[in-house]
């Protein structure tokens, strides 16, 4: 029943039949079609004489091949002009001469809806900074006043726990909490004073970790955590104070209380965006970035004003913040701990400029933080741990 | 055999799998996860086209941009209840029971009949992109409707201890079975929830072992609660793939397409032999190629330190600047994580999918000329928020 205008495949013998199946894409019926390959107009086309006698023709230019098929015994074809209807070579003649004739067969139909995609994926990046930028920060802020101190003593707890096993080199064991007594006393002697005056919503508990960090941060709930790598990098005392200080003044403020809720807003936030492949990647990066806290500028240069009103009260010197950040940049660059955590501040120069400021009107005598014997306590508070 | 029965062939082969889903799995990396909807859309396009019921194969017509703007849709939603959410509950409870453990039980309680609902739309978007003979498949809008089923079948089951389970298989199976179409004809599922209970029995068994095992070791009796223990637990794993596989052959025998039928003969044994032995091979070509990436860069640190000087392990880490390190680390990271889902495609995926799909039969064939093709479904979400939630991770 071969079609009269039907002429033979390019290099196939005279009478060469082939069948394939022809799916219309409107029943269920597999039509068993022969076909041929057959000039239409100027160009070629592919014809299909169905069991009723009907004929489809589809310009060779116009067929699709259906991608990622699991094997390579059939060759699914399409039609960009009827993309609902198939046809199912099986034998192994045919897609060989397809595959040469057609020269659309990889081609893709037109990507549908480009601005749709653009306008919500603007959207997405929106409600997310929306939520993420704003609306977390500002309930987070709102709600940190109504924590109950109990509340913000367990968030902070648990926050430490995390904090220990993520920086912990093996993992079965936390960092160590160092606790030689001669250097924890002389700690507790330059809390006294710099904790003098303060108005504290509950009692300040303070730790050094045995770890090389230069780094110190403060967590909800008073908790104040120094890494042994800061106390060595200092060379004064008073070096150490003006840390102190200022992070007492984060407690003050209730900083890290908000900054603990506010990160439990945007874990699940980012975690819904990167999905499982990065989620545990994106959990880790989060407490990084709880260890790294990065308050507001308005955040900071409180706790800066708070600590200069303490070592100048206490006779000590409020250039020492200044000048220990100045020298750990030019010791060990601006990619370190906790240079990095200020130094990535803008108005860093300004907050020198603060607290060479406020050194330059202190009156009365000096009086350092720690008198030398302490202060060599101090810097050997890790020595049990160390071991 | 009558003639009108047709038989699955399963047609897909290891080694193609493996080339198609370790370069798309790189692929995705390298974009940041953005290639994961082609990945998802590649991936299907073959599982498809490797079950052909009656000789013609399954296709699969999804297009990975529809699933990029449904997942950007659901994250403009989802966004908000999470972010403010979890925001909430972290602050009750910290305030309230000075825990964190309540807030992240409370967080997933809440996200519970987001799951369900995002599954079912899940399942009809999957559905309408699937095509068999040239006409689409289908699934009716009802999202919540499951939703709220699925909740209560799942409380009524946990308050009666699972003896209700099969119940629910069955009721939240005749939803959507009920609400399918192929073409212009309907699915029906028939039967009752009571002939589950046959296939249910030992897992309950595994689950009253268990059950005593906890009461004896609250006695005192130690040694005995470990045996029985042991023995529960060997039998909830060996009930959980026997109830299954065996309700999924019950449910399948008793669903309908207008006078055409279906006859599946899964095995239970076959399906936990595949789960083993897949994890078994693929967990050993893991341990395989991690010992390699570890002599490799041994190897290349020794390189690098041996020309430095005497080579101490300790100061290796110390020795290859910060940023050479997190790279390997993230590096190793991915490596494994593509390694394992490429190797689960593989290893267990397959195998299944070969022997559920080889293991079905559709009788009553000659009924199938009388369907007519359905109008399309344009279902702008796809299957956005099963995307955003994590759910469905295999395929």
């Amino acid at each position: 029943m071969t079609h009269p205008a039907a002429i033979p495949f390019e290099r196939a013998p005279q009478g060469h039949h082939a069948f394939a199946d022809f799916l219309d894409g409107r029943t269920a019926i597999v039509h068993r079609a022969e076909i041929a390959i057959v000039k239409a107009g100027p160009d070629s086309a592919i014809q299909l004489t169905l069991p009723d006698e009907r004929v489809v023709r589809w310009p060779l230019a116009s067929l699709r091949s259906i991608p990622d098929q699991a094997a390579h015994d059939r060759l699914v074809l399409t039609s960009e002009n009827t993309p609902l209807a198939r046809l199912i070579l099986s034998d192994i003649a045919t897609p060989a001469i397809v595959r040469a004739r057609c020269p659309n067969l990889q081609k893709r139909p037109p990507v549908r809806g480009r601005g749709r995609i653009a306008a919500w994926s603007a959207a997405a990046l929106a409600s997310v900074a929306l939520i993420v930028f704003v609306l977390v920060p500002v309930m987070a802020d709102q709600l940190a006043e109504f924590l109950p101190p109990e509340g913000e003593k367990a968030l902070g707890d648990t926050t430490f726990e995390q904090i220990r096993s993520a920086l912990s080199e093996n993992d079965f064991n936390p960092v160590t909490i160092c606790d030689d007594p001669a250097g924890a006393a002389a700690l507790a002697r330059m809390q006294a004073r710099l904790e003098g005056g303060a108005d504290l919503p509950y009692p300040l508990t303070v730790h050094v970790l045995d770890h090389e960090m230069i780094n110190a941060f403060a967590l909800p709930g008073g908790r104040i955590v120094f890494f042994r790598g800061l106390i060595e990098a200092a060379e004064h005392p008073d070096e150490v104070a003006a840390v102190f200080a200022h992070e007492i003044g984060h407690v003050v403020n209730r900083d890290p209380a908000r900054g603990a809720l506010r990160s439990a807003g945007s874990i699940g936030v980012l975690g819904l965006i990167f999905g499982d492949f990065a989620g545990g990647a994106a959990v880790l990066f989060m407490v990084e970035r709880l260890i790294d806290a990065t308050y507001s500028q308005e955040a900071e240069a409180s706790a800066d004003s708070f600590a200069h009103g303490v070592l100048a009260e206490e006779g000590m010197s409020p250039d020492a913040l200044a000048s220990f950040f100045e020298r750990l940049r030019a010791e060990h660059g601006d990619s370190d701990g906790i240079v990095a955590h200020f130094m990535a501040h803008p108005s860093l120069g300004n907050r020198i400029a603060a607290a060479r400021d406020a050194a330059s009107r202190q009156a009365g005598p000096i009086r350092p933080s720690l008198g030398e014997k302490d202060w060599q306590e101090l810097r050997g508070i890790c020595r049990s741990a160390s071991g | 055999m009558a003639l009108t029965e047709l038989q699955t062939e399963y047609v897909g082969t290891r080694g193609r799998l493996f080339r198609l889903a370790l370069t798309s799995s790189i692929l995705t990396v390298l974009t940041l996860g953005i290639y994961r909807f082609w990945m998802k859309t590649r991936l299907r396009r073959f599982y498809w086209s490797a079950i052909r019921p009656g000789g013609q194969p399954l296709e699969y017509v999804g297009e990975p941009l529809e699933k990029l703007l449904g997942f950007l849709i659901a994250v403009v939603i989802l966004a908000f209840y999470v972010g403010i959410v979890n925001l909430l509950l972290m602050f009750l409870s910290f305030s309230l029971l000075q825990d964190n453990f309540a807030a992240y039980a409370l967080s997933f309680v809440g996200v519970i009949p987001m799951i369900f609902y995002a599954r079912y739309r899940a399942r009809r978007y999957v559905l309408a992109r699937t095509r068999w003979r040239g006409l689409r498949f289908g699934m009716e809008p009802g999202a919540w409707g499951y939703a709220g089923r699925a909740c209560l079948h799942w409380g009524i089951t946990i308050l009666t201890l699972g003896l209700l389970w099969p119940r629910m298989t069955f009721a939240l199976e005749k939803y959507r079975t009920d609400r399918t179409f192929f073409g212009s004809e309907r699915f029906v599922q028939a039967g009752r929830w009571q002939m589950l209970y046959r296939p249910f029995r030992p897992l309950l068994a595994g689950l009253v072992g268990l059950g005593t095992a906890v009461l004896v070791a609250l006695g005192g009796a130690t040694q005995a609660a470990l045996v029985v223990g042991g023995f529960g637990t060997f039998l909830t794993l060996y009930g959980l793939a026997h109830y299954k596989v065996h309700s999924f052959r019950l449910l399948t025998n008793a669903k309908s397409l207008g006078s055409i039928g279906f006859v599946a003969r899964p095995r239970p044994w076959r399906v936990l032999r595949v789960y083993f032995l897949g994890n078994l091979i693929a967990g050993s070509l893991m341990a395989v190629f991690m010992a390699a990436l570890v002599a490799a860069l041994g190897g290349m640190a020794i390189a690098i330190v041996g020309s430095m000087g005497e080579f101490d392990p300790m100061a290796l880490g110390a020795a290859l600047p910060v940023w050479l390190n997190t790279l390997a680390v993230i590096v190793i990271y991915f490596m494994i994580f593509v390694g394992w889902g490429v190797l689960q495609h593989v290893f267990v995926t397959l195998p299944l999918a070969r022997h559920y799909a080889e293991t079905l039969d559709v009788t009553g064939s000659h009924h199938l000329p009388g369907i007519q093709q359905r109008d399309r479904d344009e279902f702008t979400e796809a299957e956005g928020f099963a995307e955003a939630l994590d759910l469905g991770a295999a395929i």
